[in-house]
């Protein structure tokens, strides 16, 4: 585990400070060229924006299909219970490009939503290759992730709060909104950084379903290291996403933590 | 309360045609008989599934990925075990970083992980691209799974039961093999099982450590997506669902589903 896991690592890093070799992959001497054109390439912001605009809005989607699934997963019982996690859970244990060619036969543009916008008169709409087919999968592959971190903080809830809350005059909205919704605060934490970060590093769905059209930040280190064999270069693009992937969820982290402060 | 209910009951009806309706287009279309799937279907076919028995790229994909999950799965279940017996009873202070250490392969982006394993190969100079340098990658990803797995099932664990089969006479050995092993068979099996689904599942790894010869069936797959949208993805894909669906059930018919939940999943 410490040869094969750690020590890659520390590879890496090392080699993100060699200088690009011509005859091999890297080549002494040390150097900070590979961060410093890391970070003053505006391409690189512009694809790094790309990938986290998407993990983001991806994580705002999954939370907001995955509540009530949750809320309702918290609340059965027995064989109901069962069902639904069984639904919730299968589509974890297959393999993402059979999922993503799923999706492909739906959105394509002679796909089969595409043929149903013709039957019914109307314009077809190109659906896949851009960011919406992207998102979309992203969403798709994710939401069990988001459902089972809420479903814990939302099972440890006594449904007897809600109650009490309505006896108390509440209406069902109001109870949800002041009771519920803060109670779960945790779990809608966890769920949101862990799609955010998942699905920044996603490559499969990204690969297919945007084609050429979207380009993020697994795909060019996957590009920089498999085609242009510059290896220094995408050891320190790696390291770049990774940390500011991580300044992201902190400083959210951060705002989080305010707010549910404030609630109290 | 009623409409609120109701209403509640329509949005968890939807998530979940939404979850399902890849996977189910996915095996319809692999059963049409057109080219492409349209509604109303065009009848029912095997075509697309001996078109896949015969072409030898998938099914040699399909067995190399099964070969690999199946090794891959054995070493994280040895490794994932000790690791979780260790880190549950022995580490002491150390407990807490080891688990850590444990499970970062599942918490990194496997993608890299993959880039540094790749430049790792390289330079201690182990030929890279093989099934050698795959397996080392799928066990990595593979062992998070075991370890969670079992330290759930240790940190349950009544330590009296093994102390009486040594107060009986068993030595250590035997009072691991009759006594420890059978106890938490259930978490060694969950998570062997969630191993092997990813490990069988697994893509961006496979991408970086793949060579010419030994291609696991995602990366083919995933080839042969980006040119054509045949249906004979669709008879690989289902034959997939329908393996993981038939280790699932096993496993749920040895120890329980829901032990797969509880213990392998955070």
């Amino acid at each position: 585990m410490a040869v094969f896991f750690v020590a890659p690592y520390a590879n890496m890093l090392l080699i993100s400070f060699l200088t690009p070799g011509s005859g091999q992959p890297y080549a002494l001497p040390f150097t900070l060229a590979n961060y410093a054109r890391s970070v003053t390439d505006a391409f690189n912001w512009r694809v790094l924006w790309n990938t986290c605009w998407y993990a983001a809005l991806t994580a705002a989607i999954c939370l907001v299909l995955a509540y009530p699934l949750a809320y309702r997963l918290a609340r059965a019982r027995g064989r109901a219970k069962a069902a639904l996690l069984v639904i919730v859970l299968s589509p974890l244990l297959l393999d993402v490009v059979i999922r993503s060619y799923g999706w492909m036969i739906l959105l394509a543009d002679n796909g089969l939503i595409n043929q149903l916008l013709r039957k019914l008169g109307l314009h077809p709409v190109q659906l896949m290759y851009n960011a919406f087919g992207v998102v979309v999968g992203l969403t798709h592959v994710f939401l069990p992730f988001m459902v089972l971190s809420l479903l814990g903080s939302l099972e440890t809830l006594n449904p007897d709060i809600e109650l009490a809350a309505r006896s108390l005059g509440a209406r069902g909205w109001q109870a949800f909104w002041r009771v519920v919704w803060p109670l779960s605060l945790p779990g809608v934490f966890a769920g949101t950084v862990l799609v955010f970060v998942l699905a920044a590093s996603s490559y499969v769905i990204p690969s297919l379903l945007g084609e050429n059209a979207v380009l993020t930040m697994p795909l060019l280190i996957a590009q920089r290291v498999l085609t242009v064999f510059n290896w220094p270069s995408g050891a320190a693009l790696a390291m770049f996403m990774s940390v500011f992937v991580l300044g992201l969820v902190g400083v959210y982290a951060v705002l989080m933590n305010r707010a549910m402060r404030g609630l109290r | 309360m009623g409409r609120g209910s109701r209403w509640l009951g329509v949005a968890v009806g939807a998530v979940c045609v939404f979850l399902l309706l890849p996977i189910v287009v996915v095996i319809l279309t692999a059963f049409n008989a057109g080219s492409y799937l349209r509604f109303p279907p065009q009848g029912f076919s095997l075509r697309w599934f001996v078109s896949f028995a015969h072409n030898s790229t998938f099914t040699s994909s399909f067995l190399f990925s099964l070969e690999l999950a199946a090794l891959a799965t054995a070493l994280a279940a040895v490794l994932g075990t000790l690791g979780a017996l260790f880190a549950v009873r022995h580490a002491g202070r150390w407990a807490n970083a080891l688990r850590l250490l444990m499970v970062a392969p599942l918490e990194l982006p496997a993608i890299l992980t993959g880039v540094a394993l790749l430049i790792f190969f390289y330079g201690i100079r182990l030929r890279t691209q093989g099934l050698m340098t795959l397996l080392i990658g799928h066990t990595l990803i593979c062992i998070p799974f075991v370890f969670l797995a079992v330290s759930v099932v240790l940190t349950h664990f009544d330590t009296n039961l093994e102390e009486a089969a040594r107060s009986l006479g068993a030595d250590g050995w035997r009072t691991f093999l009759r006594v420890t092993l059978p106890l938490i068979k259930v978490g060694i099996v969950s998570g062997a099982t969630l191993a092997f689904v990813s490990s069988f599942g697994e893509f961006p790894i496979s991408l970086l450590l793949s060579g010419v010869q030994a291609t696991p069936l995602p990366l083919q797959l995933f080839d042969y997506l980006r040119f054509s949208f045949d249906p004979t993805a669709a008879a690989v894909g289902t034959v997939n669902i329908a393996l993981t669906v038939s280790v699932v059930l096993l496993t749920e018919r040895w120890v329980g589903l829901e032990s797969l939940y509880r213990g392998g999943r955070r």
